[in-house]
């Protein structure tokens, strides 16, 4: 009774009167990701790719030729910073759609809101299990890497046939980390290898000396690290420094550049399981790496091109509701835009991204075809390296 | 209005929240105590709330009692605090300023890695789907801002009974309290379990308002930032962790035209407060007055 109570009374004073709101011209389009505290270094690589997009699309003449623009919101690490950035964009930007959180926990805690609001939303680097069924409006371009870590397991096992005993070490703190570590675990049983020693360590140890005693220990003749770059940079140079020859596999955390300067010449030789890679034969691709290499002098990492393949995403939405309404995005009320947008996101309309072809099922989850093995090759003097495909 | 509320109910919601939080901290500090503890206790009630809300076994219960699963939440939170907090407050509370200070810090560190290796917590990712109690979080006024008003009023009355000035007597001087015949270890771990239960009940009425739950809500950063709130604040009044909680909270949003230099300035106003109210923002009201 006081619930039934209270929630009158509260949506009498909060009803928000369904005025006809036009869309803004540019069109606006909202990025929330997190451009401060200690996930910054993730945010600041999504924004890098975002505004290569902006640029590109308009370039292209935008959406039949409306201009989009970006509303960057930063979302700091934490849920309910995310919450906030996410009501700033959609009450006060009053964008026609999302990109963003970083991390699966700020989607848990920020997408319900967007969902009500009848906002849609594009994960670019959520990969959590569950995040498309937060609801109706919110879909990801980010695969979850069941598909790709068993691929770089293979990769290694072509190379050095001899190997039978594995030991498997992840960041338990990272929602990322603990969920691809089991795939890499289901994938090392499915090989018919041993798991030799499995080991935990956190995203913010600096020390790896148990876990490094342990492998060594173990006699391992593989090891398969998943966990972020700082960190496994740490961890892959404590390694080598303690005797271990045999080879590494990381997951796709050790997927960054921003691994070199923390293991430098060690980090050679690493196998690395990759959703993009920037070296991938596509035209949009070679046209993203052009640009982004022009203004920021260095190639993209995927974070980038999965926050470029997200606008990009809704940009072609919006697109497609343009020729399927024949009516201008600027002419529509913005609460019918919004939902016209989300409706042709989830039409499983194809999308060729620098991540390859991908596209959205009707329930919001990503189809990727192509994955990617690279192997780390660093420079004479170990201060910088590249990822190079695997042959 | 609308746009306002909307725009700006859950940073209000979160600001009440905080505040609940700084006063946690504010009433081991009443009898002379420096802990960090309760941002443990804080997300061990958000997990006791998001496991009731949504293990499936537990559903038939969540059934037949409908909205009063979330008062249960908050009670059964309450005793899961307030035991865990007498069994860690009698050893810790014989460790005095840093020392405890680093205990507790300890329990916060331990309890992490504990929940993220048990199963039930749902590891690093934690849980979601929250069921919520209300639509919009602006609603959440109604948990929070309650609790707020009655911790105040407790406050109020417990500042003026025996018990509170036995807490004052220790934070001015533990020795002469011991002497005057003060069970000082007593009185300690009175004010300590307080704080644990408040912030456990603070953290089962946390975890629908944020849908989601995990190890990060119980994180060294959170802690400093809760500490941070009754210092900028001011330690010596209850008002102290409602007005730093208010400031530090609001700052960085109403920052937000600033875009990427919201922070940078956000420090300054912190280093400003540090250096020119040594005695919080309540301080300022109190040297006033006097």
């Amino acid at each position: 009774m006081t619930r039934v109570f209270l929630s009158v009374a509260l949506s009498l004073v909060l009803a928000m009167p369904a005025m006809a709101e036009p869309v803004a011209k540019p069109i606006p389009i909202g990025v929330a990701v997190a451009t401060t505290s200690n996930i910054a270094l993730f945010g600041q690589e999504q924004v890098n790719g975002a505004k290569i997009a902006e640029a590109y699309f308009n370039a292209q003449g935008g959406v039949n030729g409306t201009p989009i623009k970006l509303v960057f919101q930063d979302t700091a690490g934490d849920e309910a910073g995310a919450v906030n950035a996410f009501q700033s964009l959609i009450t006060t930007a009053k964008v026609v759609g999302i990109v963003g959180p970083t991390l699966s926990q700020q989607a848990f805690a920020a997408d319900p809101l967007a969902n009500s609001a009848k906002v849609p939303v594009v994960a670019p680097s959520n990969t959590a299990k569950g995040i498309p069924q937060i609801g109706d409006y919110i879909s990801r371009i980010s695969a979850p890497m069941t598909v790709v870590a068993p691929k770089s397991l293979q990769k290694a096992l072509a190379l050095n046939p001899g190997i039978r005993k594995v030991a498997v070490l992840y960041a338990q703190n990272d929602a990322f980390s603990t969920s691809e570590t089991s795939v890499f675990q289901e994938a090392i049983k499915t090989l018919n290898l041993k798991i030799v020693s499995l080991q935990k360590f956190q995203t913010t140890d600096t020390d790896f000396t148990t876990q490094v005693t342990a492998v060594l220990g173990s006699a391992a003749d593989l090891v398969v690290v998943s966990g972020l770059a700082a960190d496994s940079g740490n961890l892959v140079k404590q390694l080598r420094q303690f005797g271990y020859k045999g080879p590494i596999v990381g997951g796709n955390g050790l997927n960054s550049p921003n691994m070199f300067p923390v293991c430098g010449a060690l980090c050679e030789g690493i196998l690395v399981a990759q959703a993009y890679s920037p070296q991938a034969d596509l035209p949009v691709n070679k046209e993203f790496v052009k640009r982004f290499e022009a203004v920021y002098k260095k190639s993209p990492a995927q974070f980038s091109a999965q926050a470029f393949a997200a606008v990009q995403a809704i940009v072609e939405a919006l697109r497609k509701v343009e020729k399927d309404t024949k009516k201008k995005i600027t002419a529509m009320d913005l609460a019918a835009a919004r939902q016209a947008v989300n409706k042709a996101l989830l039409s499983g309309m194809l999308l060729h991204t620098p991540l390859g072809e991908i596209s959205l099922d009707p329930k919001g989850e990503v189809n990727q075809k192509q994955f990617y093995v690279s192997t780390i090759r660093m420079n004479p003097g170990g201060k910088t390296g590249a990822f190079v495909l695997t042959k | 209005m609308e746009d306002f509320l909307a725009r700006y109910g859950f940073l209000f919601v979160t600001i009440l929240q905080q505040a609940l939080l700084g006063l946690s901290l504010y009433l081991p500090l009443m009898a002379g105590q420096l802990s960090l503890a309760s941002i443990g206790f804080y997300s061990l009630g958000g997990y006791v709330a998001a496991i009731m809300g949504t293990h499936p076994a537990l559903a038939p219960l969540r059934d037949a009692l409908g909205f009063y699963v979330y008062p249960l939440e908050w009670l059964v939170a309450l005793a899961a605090s307030t035991i865990l907090g007498a069994a860690l407050g009698y050893p810790a509370l014989r460790l005095r300023g840093i020392y405890l200070a680093l205990a507790t810090i300890a329990f916060v560190q331990v309890f992490g890695v504990v929940v993220l290796n048990m199963p039930i917590a749902g590891g690093a990712i934690g849980i979601f789907g929250i069921p919520q109690p209300f639509e919009n979080r602006l609603a959440y006024v109604w948990f929070f801002g309650p609790l707020l008003v009655l911790t105040l009023l407790f406050l109020w009355r417990l500042e003026r009974s025996g018990t509170g000035r036995l807490f004052f007597s220790i934070r001015e001087d533990e020795l002469a309290a011991g002497a005057m015949g003060v069970n000082v270890t007593a009185r300690k771990v009175q004010a300590f379990v307080l704080g644990c239960a408040l912030a456990g009940v603070v953290g089962a009425m946390s975890a629908p308002l944020l849908n989601t739950w995990n190890a990060r809500q119980g994180t060294f950063d959170a802690a400093v930032a809760c500490l941070a709130y009754v210092l900028i604040g001011g330690r010596r009044s209850k008002w102290g962790a409602l007005l730093g909680a208010a400031l530090l909270v609001s700052l960085p949003e109403l920052l937000r035209p600033l875009q990427n230099s919201r922070m940078i300035l956000n420090g300054v106003v912190l280093v400003l407060a540090c250096i020119y109210m040594p005695q919080g923002i309540a301080g300022l009201f109190a040297r006033r007055k006097a």
